[in-house]
């Protein structure tokens, strides 16, 4: 044993020593601290500040009534600042532009995964938004059960460019109320996994589906989870395979995190937030005028009677995923300044009927 | 009290027990040189005047029953190949009698030089083919009794109720549940019986077909099989055809040209029009990774809403010939599917040519072909025994059961 090592065995007992006697208890707050961090993180998600019950949401937009201007100032500012977030113009899909061949990025709804453009994922993506900006008339139809009887299709239609949100059915018995047209229907690809078996197997009844989109843009979020990549390529061949008329898109995981940062921002605290609102966004950012149809995420309508919650079904979503009510508040406040207008009430002459 | 010399086993590997072994081990290899090369070296001494009776003679005569006619008349392999000229031999005439025993008296691929087998079998050709209806018709029933493929070739609502577990052919753990959805694809019935076809072709991929102007007479076949979704196109017609009834498809080939059938789909549909109303076969319960991609075939043609039919082989036909073959000597990992197909067709039809068999790097003339007629990539080594089953079928020729084609087709 050299001298030189028994020093540093001693120095370094005396170093530990020395801590032991001036934070003695080191070991404990470890624990704890991350115990806390658990707990902000927890509030951050699901902050203890729950919104009202929805019956005074209902109470609420009952007494503010549903009369409506419009203010082109409102608009343009939120236009604005949608601009300078998220750019949605440039950056609302894959393109050949904003993401070239091996670039790299991140999956926007995991933490840890990051995909590269590689050739034969770039040769599906078009090569600018293929709109015509700026858009004149939007609608944003979700799909809640408000519709139901709501007499809106025509007024729906009248719009230059209709969007849509997860593949929602358009069948004839439908058509009064949520009308025929559109131009961007979403596609989650869960969607895929539950209704078309990933499309691994027979993709006929899909492909029928999808007819009743005719023309539209099918928008998908495919780098958002690592799973959902797979299926919404597979979209992609599918469609292209029998020629249809429909284009997919790709949903730029970029977009979707800044958009996703400027909610937040404004308090709307969810894992994630609804594909409705990523459209009723995107559309505030690309049209002049915005219409939006079927949000209202509660159970009971203005009269207190009870609805569905999806026009054509009532299967009820995962808990604790989407913070629809929040959402909801912020399109009702988007909706009184007048920057974009919802309609609750049902709309049987509202052709005739101004804005006022 | 009995105790053993110790010095006994000290003389382990001593002189004596050396000297045994050098002697064991120089037998042993004089032995098998005379197995591998001994009729050539009892020819030569045949004709150098040893005695019919010779003992070394009557020793090959063992293990090669037939042997010892053919050794008598004494052929002279070096007149024979002035004869050609002479334009083609009887079937039944004794010179072809002769020549197709010269065929058949080689039992081992390894028993002779390839280039002799080459030399028989080439002059052998000059001989007209016929079928020898009563070996066919022996040979047919002992297939018959093996693997029956007019009721076992595909799996079908017959003969694979619903509910089956359905056993894969090599992953012998693996059970495939049949269920409904899968039950729904298989045909009701087998849709050929036996003997149904009067003339079959079976054309398989060799270099050999190159060149060979063989489309029409496969044209005219009643019924032809294809193995592995060759390419027919304008190239190839001449020599190949185009008429198809029933073509093969690897899934390996569905994995690596067309990524499982999980991306697109309409190039691998397009590939399949080819054949125009061909059946598709597939072996989807060779072993569990088949299973899907064959299956999603069906759907691919169900989508594109195809008139052409898909079958799958019965795992337990398959198993059932590689045992046959392997009882005749063709040890592989697996058989090859032009084997299959030519079994099935023994059964199916009456006549069976087979068209494009040849797996040596050369022709019967000795010049180097590719080994395919469309390309010539190799196949994996140690996977199939080609020249083995090729044997195998150059014995059926010469037996009068089915009819090998490796020349130019006559009639065009």
């Amino acid at each position: 044993m050299s001298p030189c090592g028994l020093i540093r065995l001693q120095t370094s007992r005396g170093a530990m020593a020395i801590l032991a006697w001036k934070f003695p208890r080191t070991r404990l707050p470890v624990g704890a601290s991350a115990l806390c961090v658990v707990v902000v993180c927890w509030l951050y998600i699901f902050p203890v500040y729950r919104l009202p019950n929805e019956k005074e949401i209902v109470q609420g937009v009952l007494q503010q009534g549903t009369a409506w201007r419009r203010n082109q100032t409102a608009a343009r500012v939120f236009r604005k600042q949608m601009e300078d977030c998220c750019d949605p113009a440039h950056l609302f899909a894959m393109t050949k532009m904003n993401s070239p061949m091996g670039k790299s990025m991140w999956y926007d709804g995991e933490f840890l995964y990051s995909f590269t453009i590689d050739n034969s994922t770039f040769s599906l993506f078009p090569q600018a938004t293929p709109f015509q900006l700026p858009l004149k008339k939007c609608a944003v139809v979700g799909n809640g059960g408000i519709l139901k009887k709501s007499g809106c299709g025509r007024q729906i239609d009248e719009a230059n460019f209709v969007m849509r949100c997860n593949l929602p059915p358009l069948s004839s018995e439908y058509i009064k109320d949520v009308g025929s047209k559109s131009h961007l229907v979403t596609a989650n690809p869960s969607i895929i996994r539950q209704r078309f078996q990933n499309l691994l197997w027979s993709r006929k009844t899909f492909v029928d589906n999808m007819k009743i989109y005719n023309h539209s843009y099918i928008y998908m979020p495919a780098f958002s989870m690592k799973t959902g990549t797979e299926p919404s390529l597979r979209v992609y061949y599918t469609l292209s395979d029998v020629g249809a008329n429909q284009t997919v898109l790709f949903a730029n995981p970029n977009f979707l995190r800044s958009i996703g940062k400027f909610w937040k921002n404004r308090g709307i605290h969810a894992k994630r937030l609804s594909t409705g609102l990523f459209l009723v966004s995107a559309a505030l950012g690309l049209c002049e005028e915005v219409a939006i149809y079927g949000f209202w995420p509660f159970s009971v309508n203005m009269h207190e009677q009870p609805i569905s919650h999806h026009y054509y079904d009532n299967v009820l979503p995962f808990s604790g995923f989407h913070a629809m009510p929040e959402e909801f508040l912020q399109l009702w406040y988007l909706h009184k300044i007048g920057a974009l207008r919802m309609q609750l009430d049902p709309c049987e002459n509202t052709s005739l009927q101004p804005t006022s | 009290m009995r105790y053993a010399d110790p010095s006994a086993n000290r003389d382990l590997l001593g002189n004596r027990t050396l000297l045994f072994i050098f002697i064991c081990a120089f037998a042993l290899v004089t032995l098998l040189q005379q197995i591998l090369y001994g009729r050539n070296y009892i020819k030569r001494g045949l004709q150098s005047g040893w005695q019919s009776d010779d003992p070394l003679a009557n020793w090959t005569g063992l293990f090669n029953v037939t042997d010892d006619q053919a050794v008598q008349s004494g052929s002279d392999t070096t007149s024979r190949y002035f004869e050609f000229y002479k334009g083609p031999f009887e079937y039944n005439s004794s010179r072809c009698l002769e020549l197709r025993h010269e065929i058949l008296e080689v039992k081992v691929l390894s028993m002779v030089k390839q280039s002799e087998l080459f030399d028989r079998w080439k002059s052998l050709q000059m001989c007209k083919w016929a079928m020898n209806i009563s070996e066919a018709n022996q040979f047919k029933s002992t297939l018959s009794r093996c693997c029956n493929a007019p009721s076992y070739l595909f799996t079908t609502q017959k003969n694979t109720p619903l509910g089956t577990k359905l056993k894969y052919e090599v992953d012998t753990s693996g059970i495939y549940h049949i269920n409904q959805e899968i039950f729904r694809m298989f045909p009701k019935d087998m849709p050929y019986y036996r003997s149904q076809f009067k003339k079959c072709a079976v054309v398989g991929n060799g270099g050999i077909l190159k060149n060979s102007r063989c489309g029409r007479e496969i044209n005219s076949a009643d019924f032809v099989f294809r193995c592995n979704l060759p390419p027919i196109s304008e190239k190839y017609t001449m020599d190949v055809g185009v008429k198809t009834d029933v073509v093969t498809v690897n899934p390996s080939i569905i994995t690596e040209r067309f990524h499982k059938l999980e991306k697109w789909r309409r190039p691998f549909y397009r590939v399949l029009q080819v054949y125009q109303n061909a059946s598709v076969l597939l072996p989807a319960f060779y072993n569990t990774r088949n299973t899907d991609v064959s299956i999603r075939v069906k759907y691919v043609l169900d989508d594109f809403e195809s008139p052409q039919a898909v079958y799958y082989f019965h795992p337990q036909y398959l198993v059932n010939v590689s045992r046959y073959w392997l009882s005749l000597g063709v040890r592989a990992k697996r058989i090859s599917t032009g084997l299959i197909l030519a079994t099935a067709a023994l059964e199916l039809c009456e006549e069976v040519h087979l068209f494009g068999f040849w797996a040596f790097p050369m022709n019967p003339s000795g010049l180097y072909i590719t080994h395919h007629y469309y390309d010539n990539v190799k196949p994996r080594p140690g996977f199939h025994a080609m020249p083995s089953e090729i044997f195998n079928f150059l014995h059926l020729h010469s037996r009068g059961i089915l009819r090998v084609h490796t020349g130019t087709c006559s009639c065009c």
